[in-house]
């Protein structure tokens, strides 16, 4: 099957949008739970990169990796929401800027 | 057809994505993620990849974004004043990713893969059969990593209880 090169454009497009609005997101915002969700964000740009790059050269190394990353993405969410609710029992908050102190 | 379809995916795709990073409550957050993701299933449906198309579903819309939703719901969360966002930042971080990842797709879409296997019609046989042969011992690691995982979750959980003293559970 072939592709006509426009989609390729837009799926590059959507790429670097998503990764620049999670990026901006981890940076910017305060709640620690959308910070793990930009995570999520830019992870899913790779996702798509790598699908596009590996369906137009009809190779399938790019969705091996996909589904690699996939299975790193969940468990780096659990272990990410573990965190943030041993968190909140703490501090009783999930604003980043509280958590300043290493220990306790 | 197919083409303004794409188009139309790819733009609700960065709405739902810019959903998640705009908006005050994480639980919208949580539901834009969720459009976002099928967005995204919509787009490889259309690079004719239906294994990842389910697999985004399944994966990030059925266990990791309701784990998300799960947890703020159980947090019971007050949305949290944020200061509005130093312009200059902003542009200048998203000028650095457009020029940066430009220049990297520029050289990803002249660069030709290879030593490759070949994608068949019959996608999922040739990726269990590649899982099962020549990257047999990066899933094995892989599953020993989600043990790993669970351990370590529960022991994240857990450790407060030890320290106070341990109450019964």
């Amino acid at each position: 099957m072939n592709f006509p090169l426009s989609m390729t454009y837009w799926s590059h497009f959507v790429v670097v949008a998503m990764f620049a609005l999670g990026l901006l997101g981890f940076l910017l915002r305060k709640n620690t739970i959308v910070v793990l969700m930009s995570i999520e964000l830019m992870l899913n740009a790779v996702n798509l990169l790598l699908i596009e790059t590996s369906m137009r050269t009809h190779t399938s190394e790019g969705i091996i990796l996909v589904v690699f990353v996939v299975t790193v993405a969940a468990a780096e969410v659990a272990v990410g929401l573990a965190i943030v609710l041993n968190l909140y029992r703490m501090k009783g908050s999930v604003n980043l800027d509280h958590f300043k102190s290493l220990q306790g | 057809m197919r083409e303004g379809l794409f188009i139309a995916f790819s733009l609700f795709t960065i709405a739902a994505a810019s959903g998640v990073v705009l908006s005050k409550n994480p639980v919208y957050s949580a539901f834009s993620l969720i459009l976002s993701f099928f967005g995204l299933s919509g787009l490889y449906l259309l690079w004719g990849s239906t294994f990842m198309a389910m697999i985004q579903i399944l994966i990030y819309t059925g266990a990791i974004v309701v784990l998300f939703v799960f947890v703020v719901m159980l947090l019971n969360l007050q949305v949290i004043r944020e200061n509005s966002p130093n312009l200059l930042f902003v542009g200048v971080v998203s000028a650095t990713v457009w020029f940066f990842s430009l220049i990297i797709l520029r050289v990803l879409t002249r660069a030709i893969p290879t030593n490759v296997t070949e994608i068949p019609t019959n996608q999922l046989r040739t990726i269990s059969k590649l899982l099962f042969t020549r990257y047999l011992w990066p899933f094995e690691v892989l599953s020993l990593f989600l043990l790993v995982m669970i351990v370590a979750i529960f022991a994240i959980t857990r450790a407060q209880e030890i320290s106070h003293g341990g109450e019964k559970v």
